[in-house]
């Protein structure tokens, strides 16, 4: 029987994030997901006055530094019980939609799609195709993605005065009012990246694919016209599917999602309380249902990671990030392992809109599960939601002008206590765990999507769920695991994947 | 008529990586013509591609790897990388990247110089350059000054 171990590397914008695999005669028998870089925040952020955390948290990530924004700023104001006037919650949720398209249109057309131009497939019926849509800086869609995506998040530095790392969220509201200005600004981007989007993404108006509801409306939908099946969309779609992306890639089958979007019609009830325009939740793969979900069932774990170690799972209010490198140990990962009632859970676009309740998303997952095409094509599903959801943002904002966008905070400081800001970033579930003391933080833990997806074992041996989403796959050739790469990039792992073999040192990139 | 840019590239968390970030400080402290603005990349990726929307001329200051012996100072044009795209040392998807992403938002392309040092290693968390790159920041800021003189 043939052994090797491959390692992968995922070059990721704002860390490092490694894939070890074993494999026996090319069947993937063991996974570990290893992020490689030590970050250190939570312990930067202890000792400091809890306004810090507004500035120094956007700069955990340069894609979702409006989600980390966020979810510091609404644990603050739990911990406070500060009041935020609804257009300052509308001007907050068009800011992490607009940061959140940004990211799907990149992952998708500038990262995902490429690999269909891998020379593997020169004898598929769709290359051709793939190639003049998809590779990179040639195809027509590439070229586009870059193009529309970069503006998108100009309407954040409208509102924010930068992007990425801004810190324009302030407990009781936002920096800046919406003027009119700067709405018509806005508007003036949303609608050209809506148009494009119309025209090569989806072939069709926006109003007419979200009507698109279940999985044999979109199948019918698909083949009814050529403008569809060559749309990016159709495309993807059709490619994934000749490829077989449909029967790989589950994973775990329990999912959670935190909601997404304060509901501006709550602004009165204070944060976690208040309602979501898209909803929380915890899908239970076990039963397929879908229950409340309850921040008080998360823990992190240690047991393999490079962490001082504890028995079991805490919860972060009781979160201990104490580094302690053991590289010669069976830890592997600067990763600790989040549990959700001590379920290995995934999160992301599939899990919001089934949690959601998203028709089209749901019935498609009913037909053929949680698969790595399915994750995908929730992404791409999602962008056309928010780019809906964005120009009615805006048309409330100017139906409403001169509201305030701020409650200035009865008290200057935040006041002794702990409270938590859970948000959904584009990769999934974000949360912020704070506690203060003595007017300065004492605690703080912060929960990534990236730590949900990209953990490791716990302290039960059980995988995380990208690492289970690989174990059993076959590879027809290990020095060019090319569907390794369409499954890890299904998660948006965000960069170039490359891959190098430990036994010889040769150098591959599943890049094409 | 667009500016003159000199966009700077680099992570001074880790050690020769932050050789461009280096030369950024020391040009801020230089009086320029009123065309030329100075830019600090970081790491800042395709969100780079800002700072080369509207010049007329570039120069990108960045590590560089494999192209010559340790504290070497290299002039390149871009097409001087096209055929070894993995050999600068990578800032998110590293400058080829970002050069062929240019091409796709600007026709004409700017006139772009790259200038870079060759470094001894990028050594996570440790700030500070090492002597050899160190001794090459003076020369690499008068040759900037030379280049835009011309």
């Amino acid at each position: 029987m043939a052994r090797r171990i491959i390692q992968i590397d995922l070059n990721r914008v704002e860390g490092d994030l490694d894939f070890q695999l074993e494999l026996e005669d090319n069947k993937v028998v063991d996974a570990r997901c290893i992020g490689s870089l030590y970050r250190g925040f939570e312990q930067i952020l202890i000792s400091r006055k809890p306004k810090d955390s507004l500035v120094i948290t956007p700069r955990i990530c340069g894609i979702c530094g409006t989600a980390q924004l966020n979810a510091a700023v609404l644990a603050l104001e739990h911990i406070g019980r500060i009041p935020v006037p609804p257009t300052a919650i509308r001007i907050r949720n068009l800011c992490l939609m607009a940061e959140t398209v940004q990211s799907d249109l990149r992952q998708s057309f500038m990262f995902f799609t490429a690999d269909f131009c891998h020379s593997k497939y020169i004898r598929r019926p769709f290359y051709e195709k793939a190639r003049a849509a998809f590779l990179p800086f040639k195809g027509l869609v590439h070229r586009g993605a870059l193009e529309y995506s970069r503006h998108i998040v100009e309407i954040i530095a409208l509102f924010g005065g930068q992007w990425p790392h801004s810190s324009y969220m302030l407990p009781g509201g936002v920096t800046t009012p919406a003027s009119s200005r700067h709405i018509i600004d806005s508007l003036s981007i949303l609608n050209k990246l809506t148009r494009w989007f119309e025209q090569t993404i989806i072939g069709t108006d926006l109003d007419a694919w979200l009507a698109v509801q279940s999985a044999d409306e979109f199948f019918t939908w698909l083949t009814a016209k050529d403008a569809h099946a060559d749309s990016a969309i159709g495309l993807f779609t059709l490619m994934s599917r000749d490829i077989g992306l449909q029967h790989v890639g589950f994973g775990t089958p329990h999912m959670i999602s935190y909601g997404a979007y304060d509901d501006p019609d709550d602004a009165g009830t204070f944060p976690p309380h208040r309602k979501h325009l898209f909803r929380a939740g915890f899908l239970n793969g076990d039963t397929g249902d879908i229950e409340p979900f309850e921040q008080a069932e998360i823990t992190e774990h240690v047991r393999y990671s490079w962490f001082q170690p504890y028995s079991g799972g805490r919860h972060p209010f009781q979160g201990q990030t104490i580094p302690d490198y053991q590289p010669h140990s069976d830890r592997y990962t600067w990763c600790k392992a989040p549990r959700y009632q001590n379920k290995v859970v995934q999160t992301g676009p599939l899990a919001d809109a089934l949690i959601d309740g998203e028709p089209l998303i749901r019935s498609l997952y009913q037909a053929e599960g949680g698969n790595a095409w399915l994750r995908q094509f929730a992404r791409l599903h999602r962008t056309a939601r928010l780019l809906h959801k964005m120009r009615e943002t805006l048309h409330e904002l100017a139906a409403q002008p001169n509201q305030p966008h701020m409650i200035s905070p009865d008290e200057k400081e935040i006041p002794d206590g702990e409270g938590f800001g859970l948000v959904t970033a584009a990769r999934g579930a974000l949360g912020h765990w704070v506690q203060i003391t003595d007017g300065v933080i004492s605690r703080y833990q912060v929960v990534t999507p990236t730590a949900w997806n990209a953990s490791p074992k716990d302290s039960e041996g059980r995988h995380g769920h990208w690492e289970s989403s690989l174990i059993g796959l076959t590879v027809d050739d290990p020095d060019d695991p090319v569907e390794i790469g369409h499954i890890i990039r299904s998660h948006d792992p965000c960069l170039v994947c490359t891959v190098h073999l430990l036994d010889t040192g040769k150098r591959i990139t599943v890049w094409p | 008529m667009g500016t003159r840019n000199i966009v700077c590239f680099g992570n001074e968390l880790h050690g020769d990586d932050g050789f461009g970030s280096r030369i950024y400080a020391e040009l801020r402290r230089l009086t320029w013509p009123k065309d030329v603005e100075v830019f600090n990349a970081g790491i800042a990726g395709l969100n780079a591609l800002r700072f080369l929307e509207n010049c007329s001329q570039a120069i990108l200051v960045d590590a560089m790897a494999n192209f010559g012996n340790v504290g070497e100072i290299c002039v390149l044009r871009p097409e001087d990388l096209a055929d070894r795209p993995q050999q600068l040392t990578g800032h998110g998807l590293g400058l080829p990247y970002l050069l062929e992403a240019l091409k796709v938002i600007r026709e004409p392309l700017p006139d772009i110089l790259i200038v870079g040092v060759e470094i001894a290693a990028v050594t996570p968390f440790s700030p500070g350059l090492s002597d050899k790159t160190e001794q090459a920041v003076p020369k690499t800021v008068q040759l900037i000054r030379d280049l835009l003189s011309e």
